[in-house]
């Protein structure tokens, strides 16, 4: 067990993982990265120390934690580096540090104080995170039908306007986002709760693929960490860092899209809530971010108009009924909306009878303008 | 001359005639059965206490009784009264010519004393129209006279069976029929509110559709099931008399016939034996067959085991339930109309409901894809409004509703069809229906939303609209609205589909 004291010559394998960044920088940071010691909570009070005198580089950053470690005994042995490297470089990552090339450039912006990660293990298709505007879509796990179409549609008009989408990977909202960009053939990238190699969320390997494929997977977890509480938290601050701007689209009081959305307003990032029915649990992360002075979305067009990106395509199509409708059909759709409705109250809305209710709900669904949920029908726009 | 008796088996439904021996010769004194495995000690004990309780006074000779034929089961203790007349004939008490032309069928108590048996009505039935008496003891009569053309004649005692057929004493019939009149069923008068379930249970009795209540607890699930057979219209004679036979084989007859639909609704504790009949020997009717012509009721369907709602599939496929024992496989009728009831999610909903939309879609996943597949109309049942509470006017009664059902099943008897929509085939029932709206459910069948057995069923559901309308063509919005009833059934990944 004998420590590994940093040296003059990097080791060969730092050379991939470095890309254009400086070798023995990038060994020193993997070496690092290998204890367990150097958290990002012990980062930070390394970077408060720091502070007083003009803003530290990473390497000063780096070097004092070398010496706490290696005072503490926490230095990883040459047995846990050589792991690491060789499973960073079987991932084909890259090693990204602040002032290094290639470290994303909003990031660098929260460098030091605001909570940037001192390293980024970044693993792209083509070699590069995607550049210019991006916004981080984010939201519950548990989302309604209305909130997936919703981040959906958004993910997919951001990525039509060339804004690259990030978010968390997580089934629901976070998903929906990534699946909606790709869908628009956009871009998109994936911050990771866990280590490259961990199947989280379990069984989407394919989603994380064409993550992957659309921009890139990120994390600085090492290859293999299991998914914690506190990963998730770290993670939050890298994907409100990465973004211009954090819309949250559905969650509940205490969520992680709450932090998340905490995390941007403490990076100085714009946050934009999506309002839904005061009374649905989902509604009450957006709806207490707006009245904490969060922007409400009021149409999907508000996220480019705030990020003053001039809209490519002709404005959402209004509310005019759609052609081709029966009057019981007609008279049914502008009643819907995101909260569930019950084919009674429709009837005693529109005076029509039950059966006619049931026969335009049906109608409405065939048509793609409506869904029968366990709770009731609901609006879908197409 | 061998003394013979006649009685009747049940095996199943199944009415078997049986002859019972008895031939008095040289051996040991005593009375010795062959041809029944089953309790036949049992019963030589209690026949020869039984003549002798009633002063017949047995020979010192060997009395060897068959039942025959030897390889029908023959259970329990409704030979008893047979055997003991069969003896009679044999030692020269009655006359072989007066017993050749009665049925005799009853369990005899050591005194004498004759007992009711299960199944008389199945057993009278299958010897009405011939020139044979029916003996039966008292409590039996009132049922076995519900057969026309069967001359029923009652004894309370062994030592009347010997004045009657010796000629000492006339005669009982079975008396005035009884006089019970059944309780009427209760009133759909009685729910307010929850215009959805109150259509969907309207088509569910015109077309003989199976339903699921969805619901919170408490907002009145069992207290609509409960309700379907008071619009359903009554039993016709035939099947109120298969009703009854079903009763009366199941030990639950009574002396009047009842024409209301029968009403089932067994806990989810209740075994597979329980349900689809079983028992030693030769198996007994299930609740599903007790419900047969009826409602069966399976109060929060997903407690129940799923071996058993597996099960159900089925019976509800064939109209009948085939039960295997080691001595005989039977089959009972088992067309039933399934009722079924559950709470929508897993804290079981309503106002305070605070489970995900992914938490109810895996809770609805418990309801297997193949008995949805079985299942037309799955209405929400609301949870009840201080509004409900408070409206003035009652609501319809049952007796609106049963005129309109009946009219609809007029207009599918009027067609021709000789059954209910919900069993009659598919493509009969399409070529009463536009095209158009065979279109509409072929591109939900396209979107995933429906299965090709779903295509089928929502199609009869939207006959049975169209009867209910009055309609002669099933048109797009009868198609809509059966395929809306059926929403609820979705599986979790057809809601997601769209």
């Amino acid at each position: 067990m004998t420590p590994v004291i940093p040296s003059g010559t990097p080791p060969a394998w730092a050379g991939e993982l470095a890309g254009e960044a400086d070798p023995e920088l990038v060994a020193r940071v993997v070496r690092l990265a290998a204890t367990t010691w150097a958290t990002p909570e012990r980062i930070r009070q390394v970077v408060d120390t720091h502070l007083d005198g003009p803003t530290p580089t990473a390497a000063a950053v780096v070097e004092t934690l070398e010496r706490l470690a290696a005072a503490g005994r926490s230095l990883a042995d040459e047995k846990a580096v050589a792991a690491a490297a060789r499973a960073l470089a079987a991932h084909r990552v890259r090693v990204r540090i602040p002032g290094e090339p290639g470290y994303p450039p909003r990031l660098l912006q929260a460098w030091p104080e605001l909570g940037a990660p001192l390293w980024l293990f970044e693993w792209t298709a083509d070699g590069a995170l995607p550049d210019g505007p991006a916004v981080a879509v984010v939201g519950t796990r548990h989302p309604t039908l209305d909130g997936v179409a919703t981040a959906r549609e958004l993910a997919a008009h951001l990525a039509r306007h060339g804004v690259t989408v990030v978010s968390g990977m997580a089934r629901g909202i976070d998903q929906a986002a990534h699946l909606g960009a790709i869908e628009a053939g956009g871009r998109t990238v994936g911050v990771l709760g866990a280590g490259f190699g961990v199947d989280y969320p379990r069984r989407d390997g394919a989603v994380r693929q064409s993550v992957w494929r659309a921009g890139g997977l990120l994390t600085e977890l090492l290859p293999g960490t299991p998914p914690r509480k506190r990963t998730f938290l770290w993670r939050n601050r890298i994907i409100a860092g990465l973004s211009d701007m954090t819309v949250v689209v559905e969650g509940r009081s205490g969520s992680g899209a709450l932090h998340t959305a905490r995390m941007a307003i403490s990076q100085g990032r714009d946050v934009m809530a999506v309002p839904g029915p005061v009374r649905s649990p989902t509604s009450r992360a957006p709806l207490d971010l707006i009245r904490d002075g969060a922007t409400p979305l009021t149409r999907i067009d508000d996220v480019t108009d705030a990020l003053g990106i001039a809209a490519l395509l002709a404005p959402s199509p209004d509310d005019t009924t759609p052609p081709g409708l029966s009057t019981t059909a007609g008279t049914v759709l502008p009643l819907l909306g995101a909260s569930p409705a019950q084919p009674a109250a429709l009837a005693a809305q529109t005076g029509a009878t039950i059966p006619a209710v049931m026969a335009a709900i049906a109608e409405l669904t065939a048509r793609g303008l409506a869904a029968g949920t366990p709770r009731g029908v609901v609006r879908v726009r197409p | 001359m061998v003394g013979h008796a006649a009685t009747v088996a049940m095996v199943g439904l199944q009415a078997v005639p049986v002859t019972v021996e008895a031939h008095a010769g040289a051996g040991l004194p005593g009375l010795q059965i062959i041809g029944s495995s089953q309790a036949a000690g049992q019963a030589a004990e209690r026949v020869r206490t039984a003549l002798s309780s009633s002063g017949v006074s047995l020979p010192g000779r060997k009395l060897l009784i068959s039942l025959a034929p030897a390889d029908v089961p023959k259970g329990g203790a409704r030979f008893d009264l047979a055997i003991a007349a069969a003896v009679l004939a044999e030692l020269g008490v009655i006359a072989h010519e007066v017993l050749a032309r009665c049925v005799v069928m009853g369990e005899l108590a050591l005194d004498g004393a004759v007992r009711p048996v299960s199944g008389v009505l199945p057993c009278a039935a299958s010897i009405a129209g011939t020139d044979r008496r029916l003996i039966v003891c008292d409590a039996n009569a009132a049922e076995a006279a519900l057969v026309e053309d069967l001359d029923v004649v009652a004894v309370d005692h062994l030592g009347e069976l010997i004045d009657v057929l010796t000629g000492e004493s006339p005669p009982r019939g079975a008396g005035q029929p009884c006089a019970t009149v059944p309780p009427a069923p209760p009133d759909l008068a009685d729910v307010r509110g929850q215009p959805e379930a109150r259509r969907a249970l309207e088509i569910a009795a015109a077309g003989g559709h199976h339903l699921l209540l969805l619901g919170p607890p408490g907002c009145g699930k069992s207290m609509l099931a409960k309700r379907l057979p008071s619009v359903l219209p009554p039993l016709s004679d035939a099947d109120a008399l298969e009703v009854a036979a079903i009763r009366s084989v199941a030990g639950s007859g009574s002396g009047y016939l009842d024409r209301t639909p029968p009403f089932q609704a067994p806990h989810h504790s209740a075994s597979v034996a329980a349900l689809f009949g079983g028992g030693s020997g030769v198996a007994r009717p299930g609740v599903i067959s007790l419900s047969h012509r009826g409602v069966l009721f399976l109060d929060e369907l997903f407690e129940w085991p799923r071996s058993v709602v597996e099960a159900l599939r089925q019976p509800l496929e064939d109209g009948v339930v085939r039960v295997a024992r080691a001595r005989a496989t039977v089959t009972y009728p088992a067309r039933v109309q399934l009722v079924c009831a559950a709470n929508p999610c897993p804290c079981g909903g309503g106002e305070r409901c605070s489970c995900t939309d992914e938490a109810i879609w895996s809770y609805r996943a418990r309801l297997s894809g193949p008995l949805a597949d079985r299942l037309d109309l799955a209405p929400a049942v609301q949870p009840l409004t201080a509004g409900d509470l408070l409206q003035a006017g009652g609501a319809e009664s049952s007796a609106v509703v049963a005129e309109r059902v009946a009219r609809s099943r007029d207009a599918a008897l009027a067609r021709g069809w000789d059954g209910l929509n919900a069993h009659i085939p598919a493509h009969a029932v399409r070529r009463t229906a536009r095209a158009q709206a065979l279109r509409i459910l072929a591109d939900a069948v396209e979107a995933g939303e429906l299965t090709g057995r779903g295509y089928d069923r929502a199609l009869r559901v939207a006959r049975t609209c169209a009867d209910l309308e009055g309609s002669e063509l099933v048109e797009t919005h009868h198609v809509y609205e059966a395929h809306a009833h059926r929403l609820g059934l979705r599986s979790p990944q057809a809601m997601l589909a769209r």
